[in-house]
């Protein structure tokens, strides 16, 4: 197996690799452990103690847990696995507050944590707006959780696509082909067609090649080769999240492998 | 009524975005040129920017039954 980093952009917390030498089982397990397996914090439990404004407290809270917050995996636990058993202690839960009063715009910076660590992502993703005497108060309890049990504790989006590999034949109309293709994925030079391997890569829509240029341009995929492409949505950088993926899948194939060892 | 929080198809957080959105259409802007500014690639995020339009504050105005 071999992992080659194709780019990594901290602005906008994406990266891309190529994975050599595995199979779709196992692109696939480490896809899946990335998107329901790796643990975020997330917004789960909401207490109104004054909600004047035009929302239901269901839609605010709803809003609430849908807002990304910055994860600090070491301090806390899962609170299944937590020796409180999931009551809720300081090492599985973090409580924080928002209290507003209208004409106002609330944001989610105005949640006020106890733990530095652990804040919204976006402080400027508007919650509600509230008119002249309208006002909010609530307490929030953030925990530990899986992208399997609620999707706002996925940590990002991973997927990948096989290697293309791509073969061109006797070409007639190279003009039209890199044409109908996203800019800069074929280059035509003195009447004949050149594929931009790394433009290619970033690209999906590469197929109408083919269909252009009459069966001349053949795309074919590497079934042991991978583009993994990660898009973090802030919690986690982009390389926690595939190593999180990783050791969790680990973990499950420990367990496996001891129980099967009991038996 | 008011952005969603994160875009409906992908889960992408959007809604801090969407107030320089508003303001660069306010004076005129482009829109794809706003969307690709703001790192929205995927159709379904700019789906839910070029579908949206703030009610809130008109709503506000009425009471909830
Ligand atoms: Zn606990
Ligand atoms: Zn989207």
């Amino acid at each position: 197996m071999e992992i080659q980093l194709l780019s990594s952009d901290k602005k906008k917390n994406k990266m891309s690799f190529i994975l050599k030498g595995a199979d779709p089982a196992f692109a696939n397990a480490i896809r899946r452990c990335a998107i329901e397996e790796v643990q975020t914090m997330a917004i789960d439990d909401v207490e109104f103690r004054k909600n004047s404004s035009a929302f239901y407290d269901e839609m605010i809270a709803h809003r609430l847990g849908l807002v990304t917050l910055t994860t600090d995996l070491k301090t806390y636990n899962l609170p299944e696995n937590c020796k409180c058993n999931g009551e809720g202690c300081a090492r599985c839960s973090l409580k924080m507050t928002l209290k507003s009063s209208g004409p106002w715009q609330v944001y989610a910076s105005e949640l006020k944590s106890k733990d530095p660590k652990v804040k919204p992502v976006f402080g400027d993703t508007p919650i509600v707006k509230l008119l002249k005497g309208q006002k909010l108060e609530l307490e929030v309890t953030a925990v530990l959780g899986k992208g399997k049990s609620h999707m706002k504790w996925s940590p990002g989006l991973v997927y990948y696509k096989y290697m293309p590999e791509v073969k061109i034949g006797e070409v007639k109309n190279a003009e039209e082909i890199a044409k109908a293709c996203p800019p800069g994925v074929f280059e035509v030079k003195e009447g004949k067609l050149f594929v931009n391997k790394d433009e290619l890569l970033k690209h999906d829509l590469a197929g109408m090649a083919e269909k252009v240029s009459g069966g001349a341009v053949t795309i074919e995929e590497n079934p042991e080769e991978f583009v993994f492409c990660v898009e973090s949505w802030g919690q986690l950088d982009c390389k926690e999240i595939i190593e999180q993926a990783a050791q969790e899948f680990e973990s499950q194939l420990e367990e496996f492998g001891k129980l099967i060892k009991e038996k | 009524m008011i952005i969603p929080i994160r875009c409906f198809s992908c889960g992408k957080p959007i809604a801090h975005l969407w107030e320089q959105y508003k303001e660069g259409v306010a004076k005129g802007g482009n829109r794809k040129e706003l969307l690709d500014k703001l790192g929205l690639e995927r159709y379904c995020c700019r789906a839910v920017f070029l579908g949206h339009i703030d009610l809130i504050e008109t709503a506000a105005q009425f009471k909830k039954v």
